[in-house]
């Protein structure tokens, strides 16, 4: 309730993220105060313990440098070491390693997979579709990070720009929703966020893109010559020269497009140095932009964090955890918050206080933006009247294959992708099935089989874990010793490769993120009291059939290429199902948008296309939630490019 | 400098490289030069006893001691068969250790002898030795690269074939063929 | 019996074809027992003396990594020898004798008058190109601690590397740097026309700076120095010049130009070398002892010895100056900060522990030479903190398959230049030659070593 005093600072921004540091930036040199308050630990001093956290880490998922740390023991119990309990952090988030598992380990409240729930002696089943084809109960598998910089520290870098049809998927192909925004405007601030972060492309060896749409205003450049392309890259590009592929497959529900597409390869426009830039070193090929650069050749949101507090107008409250925004008939009066702490004895402590601010800012990402929405005014919910907060939950599932190339092509080498192939995002297939783009993996099959370890291991042990020890009398595993051992394994890592599919995936409003409450009271907490998320996901036909022209794609090229395809699914784990007879397995890509989107008509968004709420309008709600639908590129260059936009509505709007 | 009981003689450390060598398929030179400050034989060697036993690691030792001194002399790729027992179908506990020394040089870890993965999934391990461990580690030599995360090289390499596999240590002139 | 004679004979004889392949400059004749000296000849490169028979791994690098702190020592001397007029060492003086003395690479040309706007060509004696904000100050002969250029993608000088923080001292002054490089360091980029962007973009082949060897002359030479605001009262315990101190205008942080004369006193020196055994380069590193204290020292408590540091306040808990870290943001070097740094020296040689023993030897073997000169001379009041070298490399060239050529010790840090990043974590933690190795010029391609060649213009 307001007394009469001013505002404490112009603007309060929730999140320290790639959104939020940026519009404190932007607005720290327009001279306003801002404060932000970020739930998680102050952005280190250095990355040496990230670093080193990494290097210590069982398993090298994209969370493993940052905190909470799973043990750093492994054992029968724990593979992977034990894993916090999130309602004993203040800041528990998603993470990979708890997907699928019980709330005493996933800070998500979601369905657990059969495998979990089930008594292993019995045969393992994946969810069945429902009356519309769709199969819910699905796990959310993309994750994020509640720290100092947010989740993009461990982002890939990839920086590309959406195409003309992704942001009008309705009026085009009568798919999903358009975006309340024109792709002239989404060029220019494009420009900006591609200047901020530093993107290494070059307009030229985008060009043969223009079939999908992906155009650039006469003469721009980017900012940085385009990093070289890897040997993988160069074999998979040579492999597949001449190949074609139709629309749809046959019998794709709803009609087909039987148009050839060609399928090429281009280098992936990155947010990696590839000069010396801002202060930060060149890459140095380490292999690891997730999740975590060494050298800070990747551009993080710390750098633009830095340059935040550089006005001298930023400040930032750390350990800060925003739990209610308040709203006066429609406005925006305080943020309440947890400052949190812990005491001599590793104790959690936390203290409740309040700020306020003439127009707040909420970049916590989608989920944690969702949540603060739902939890506010006593959980009744904020800037809602849509009814879509929370709802339209998307990611891009990752569908993920893998080969062995005929002749050693080098991978593990360089960032970890480097081109992709982007000619097959647009058509008018996109009536019928989902669209996606294809990422070349430079990592061999580090992510699809935990390698070099699982084939090393199969080769030391005489074990089949990665599918290609059979060459033992009777298809057995060999077990090698020395040298003999040595030359295998470098003939078999040596031609490793992965593509990774990721799917325009169709908003639908019961995939949607919701406090896990019952009868007014939480069943699952946090260590601050708060209740989690609980978050509903499933996937519809349309998505799916994306995913088996995914699956057929990719057996085009590796059979294209003379390469041996080695991809297993698996049952009942989770990201399991199964489509049309075929079992599938999707990954999640760490893209989590929708929850919180925008458009034109309040009734059916919850923002307006510079992300301020059409309910409350000293509110802004900014991020990857604002996308109305995931589109076919990384969604981090876009969210930055709308955040220029919020942020210049902001300066506005204060006068 | 005076003799600690835990600390290894140069005699053993040396035996202790040698048979690393032997079985990774690695130079010695790689596994321990001349100038070692990294040390990570004396590391490996520790946490090795640390795990099963002074009288284990003994025993191994006076079987490589043995073998390294057979006339005629045997080839590494032979000592390396012998002791990892790759000719049987289950393999002693003492193969077992073996194979848990090659997973510490190639992989950074320590993975219990004998437990093996399964389903599709690498056995756990115990835990990443030390943090040098792991950017030292030799897997991706066999893959001619750099372990994620420890780039020794420089812009745009990534974009050329790397150098012979024997440049990053296997020896292959004492090869096992294949 | 026989046979562990014949074993020990072949591991000696192994053992000196090795040495010979992987420090070649045994090869040479060398001196047998290498030594520190009071001379201003620069060592073109370490010499080597032998190995204890029997030598354990640890004492191998000890007394290996002892030629190299000697040769480090021996280049401090020679490079902070009073010059002639040549701007050699001049014979007839010798360091210190007076107390304090102008040195050799002072006249060393600052990268600031190498990299010059537009690319123009730069010369060795050329005129120091002076800011205006300083014109009216400046006398020839004074140098200039100033930021280099205007361009964003330029070191600060007073900020560490890659923008990872300031270093302000007690009286809330910020610490300034300067980077100097040596004649064949100068010739070498004017020859190849590496000073500007356009001639670094045509230059084809591999930067390959030349190497110094045993017998000299020296290689490529860099010197990166640290100095802090001083009282005329320390004069005595400082090597001290009064100098220009040039902060340009910043639009983020946003602050004016500023000029202005200051006595400042050395408290850092780092030397970089190429040489022979030293194909990434050989790295000394010098403080001023008075510097920080160390993590030992502040552990034990009673040997926090009653002192003025540079830049550590005893008196100050460690809840309320936690230390090493950075000053918060924004920095301004053009006002005095309320923010002063707390600066402990973390203890990077676990496991490396001849790297101490080695270090703290010479040091108190150069402390004689020098207080024999002057008991008063200023150069008592500077420690090596230890060389970094490669373990395993060929004659100016890296061993096959071993780029960074296995760096002994595995860390290495300079409390004024590398505050920040005093930890163990490979990748990160200081390390000369991991970090160098990342070095390029402004295209991206390797620049051996240094990233001074990425400032041109």
């Amino acid at each position: 309730m307001s007394n009469g005093a001013s505002p404490q600072y112009d603007v309060v921004i929730v999140g320290a993220g790639v959104s939020g540091n940026l519009i404190a930036k932007q607005l720290g040199l327009a001279g306003k105060k801002v404060l932000i308050l970020e739930a998680g630990l102050p952005v280190p001093d250095s990355r040496e313990e990230y670093v080193n956290n990494f290097y210590l880490a069982l398993a090298k998922t994209p969370e493993s440098p940052y905190p909470a740390l799973a043990g750093r023991t492994g054992s029968q119990q724990n593979p992977v070491g034990v894993l916090p309990d999130p309602s004993k952090l203040p800041t528990p988030r998603a993470t990979v390693l708890s997907i699928g598992k019980a709330p005493d380990v996933s800070y998500l409240v979601q369905a657990q997979p059969w495998i979990e729930t089930h008594d292993p002696k019995l045969p393992p089943q994946n969810p069945p579709p429902d009356e519309n084809g769709n199969i819910m109960g699905l796990q959310f598998s993309s994750t994020f990070e509640r720290n100092g910089g947010g989740t993009s520290w461990h982002w890939l870098g990839t920086s590309l720009r959406e195409l003309e049809n992704d942001i009008q998927l309705q009026t085009k192909y009568g798919h999903g929703v358009d975006w309340p925004i024109t792709y002239p405007e989404l060029q220019q601030l494009w420009a900006l966020a591609e200047k901020e972060i530093g993107v290494a492309a070059s307009t030229a060896e985008q060009q043969p893109l223009e079939v999908v749409g992906l155009v650039f205003p006469p003469g721009y450049e980017y900012p940085m010559q385009s990093i070289p392309k890897s040997t993988v890259d160069d074999a998979v590009s040579k492999g597949i020269a001449g190949l074609q592929v139709p629309g749809t497959l046959p019998d794709t529900p709803g009609g087909s497009d039987p148009t050839m597409y060609n399928v090429f390869v281009t280098p992936t426009p990155q947010g990696r140095n590839s000069e010396p830039y801002d202060d930060r070193r060149v890459c140095a090929g380490n292999t690891n932009c997730i999740p975590i650069c060494p050298i800070q050749a990747k551009w993080d949101p710390t750098v633009t964090l830095g340059k935040a507090l550089d006005t001298g107008n930023v400040t930032v409250s750390y350990q800060s955890v925003a739990y209610n925004v308040e709203v006066d008939g429609s406005n925006a009066t305080r943020v309440d918050y947890y400052v949190w702490s812990r005491d001599a004895n590793g104790n959690l402590t936390k203290v409740s206080k309040s700020v306020t601010g003439k127009i707040y800012v909420l970049a916590a990402h989608a989920i944690e933006n969702a949540k603060l929405l739902l939890m506010s005014n006593n959980w009744q919910g904020i800037a809602n009247s849509s009814d879509q907060v929370g709802r339209n939950l998307m990611d891009h599932p990752l569908y993920l294959s893998w080969a062995l190339a005929p002749e050693p092509i080098f991978g593990y080498r360089g960032p970890l992708a480097t081109s992709g192939i982007e000619s097959l995002r647009d058509g008018e297939f996109r009536k019928y099935r989902s669209s996606f783009r294809m990422e070349i993996g430079n990592e061999g099959w580090n992510f699809s089989k935990g390698d070099p370890y699982t084939t090393a291991l199969d080769y030391i042990q005489g074990t089949n874990n990665t599918g290609t020890n059979d060459g033992g009398p009777n298809g057995a595993p060999q077990r090698l010793a020395g040298v003999q051992l040595a030359e295998k394994l470098n003939n078999i890592l040596t031609r490793q490769f992965r593509i990774g599919c990721m799917f325009d995936q169709s908003p639908m409003a019961e995939n949607r993120v919701t406090l896990d409450v019952t009868n007014g009271k939480p069943n699952n907490v946090d260590g601050l009291g708060l209740p989690r998320p609980k978050v509903e996901y499933g996937l519809d036909p349309y998505t799916m059939e994306g995913f088996r022209m995914a699956a057929y794609v990719c057996s085009q090229v590796y059979q294209k290429m003379g390469a041996k395809e080695f991809t297993t699914t698996g049952m009942g784990a989770a990201g399991d199902f199964t489509y049309r007879g075929v079992n599938y397995h999707y990954y999640g890509a760490g893209h989590v948008v929708g929850t919180h989107r925008m458009g034109n008509k309040s009734g059916s968004s919850v923002v307006d296309a510079s992300q301020r709420s059409h309910d409350v309008p000293n509110l802004w709600i900014v991020g990857s939630g604002s996308f109305p639908t995931v589109c076919t590129a990384n969604p981090t260059l876009t969210l930055m490019a709308l955040a220029f936009k919020s942020a210049d509505s902001i300066i506005a709007a204060l006068g | 400098m005076t003799t600690n009981p835990s600390t290894p003689s140069e005699s053993t450390l040396q035996a202790f490289a040698d048979m690393s060598a032997a079985l990774t398929g690695f130079q010695s030179s790689f596994i321990r030069p001349f100038l070692d400050p990294v040390n990570l034989s004396g590391t490996f060697y520790s946490f090795a006893v640390s795990q099963v036993g002074q009288p284990r690691m003994d025993a191994l030792l006076n079987t490589f001691n043995n073998l390294s001194n057979q006339t005629p002399k045997l080839t590494p790729q032979q000592i390396a068969d012998t002791l990892l027992e790759t000719a049987l179908d289950a393999p002693s506990l003492q193969a077992q250790l073996c194979q848990s020394i090659v997973a510490m040089w190639y992989l950074g870890s320590w993975y219990t002898p004998g437990v093996l993965g399964g389903n599709g999934f690498a056995p756990p391990a115990l835990q990443v030795i030390t943090s040098q461990a792991y950017t030292k580690s030799l897997v991706w030599n066999l893959a001619q690269s750099h372990p994620m995360g420890f780039s020794p090289f420089t812009f745009g390499y990534w974009s050329q074939e790397p150098a012979s596999l024997q440049t990053f240590g296997v020896d292959t002139s004492n090869g096992g063929g294949q | 019996m026989k046979k562990t004679i014949t074993i020990i004979l072949l591991t000696i004889i192994a053992a000196t074809l090795v040495i010979m392949t992987s420090i070649p400059t045994t090869m040479a004749p060398a001196d047998s027992n290498p030594a520190i000296v009071l001379s201003p000849n620069i060592p073109g490169d370490a010499t080597f003396g032998p190995l204890p028979p029997n030598p354990t791994n640890e004492q191998k690098l000890l007394a290996i990594q002892g030629d190299f702190d000697i040769y480090s020592w021996n280049t401090f001397i020679a490079l902070n020898w009073p010059p002639g007029l040549d701007g050699n060492g001049d014979p007839t003086r010798k360091i210190g004798q007076n107390g304090d003395n102008d040195t050799v690479w002072e006249h060393y040309r600052d990268v600031a008058d190498v990299f010059l706007p537009g690319g123009a060509t730069p010369s060795w004696n050329g005129p120091v190109s002076v800011p205006t904000q300083c014109k009216a100050s400046y006398k020839p002969g004074m140098r200039i601690l100033s930021q280099v250029g205007k361009t964003p993608t330029v070191l600060t000088d007073f900020s560490q590397p890659f923008n990872t923080g300031p270093l302000i001292d007690q009286n809330g002054n910020y610490t300034r740097y300067e980077i100097l490089v040596n004649k064949p360091m100068f010739d070498y980029i004017l020859a190849n026309k590496l000073y500007s962007k356009a001639g670094q973009q045509a230059f084809k082949g591999e930067v390959q700076f030349p190497c110094g060897g045993p017998n000299g002359p020296e290689g490529a030479i860099m010197v990166k120095s640290s100095w802090k605001v001083i009282s005329p009262a320390d004069r005595a315990r400082f090597h001290t010049q009064t100098v220009l101190v040039y902060s340009p205008a910043s639009q983020n942080p946003k602050y004016p130009a500023s000029c202005s004369t200051k006595l400042m006193g050395l408290v850092g020196l780092h030397i970089g070398h190429k040489t022979d055994s030293g194909a990434q380069w050989l790295w000394s590193t010098f403080e001023h002892v008075d510097n920080a204290p160390s993590e030992a020292d502040i552990g034990s408590n009673n040997t926090l010895k009653p002192k003025t540091y540079n830049y550590y306040n005893p008196k100050c808990s460690t809840a309320n100056c936690p230390p090493n870290k950075v000053p918060p943001r924004p920095w301004n070097p053009t006002k005095v900060s309320a923010f002063h740094s707390q600066v402990v020296r973390m203890n990077m040689f676990k496991g490396n522990e001849f790297a101490f023993q080695s270090a703290a030897a010479r040091n108190a073997d150069a402390l004689q030479l020098l207080l024999g000169v002057n008991s008063k001379s200023v150069w008592r009041n500077y420690e090596l903190i230890s060389t970094m070298w490669p373990t395993n490399t060929g004659k100016c060239q890296a061993a096959p398959g071993d780029p960074l050529g296995t760096p002994a010790p595995n860390f290495l840090a300079n409390t004024t230049l590398e505050t920040y990043i005093q930890g163990m974590v490979p990748n990160v933690s200081s390390n000369c030659i991991e970090c160098h190795n990342n070095a390029t010029m402004t295209n991206a391609r390797a620049s051996d070593f240094t990233y001074i060649l990425q400032r041109a213009q």
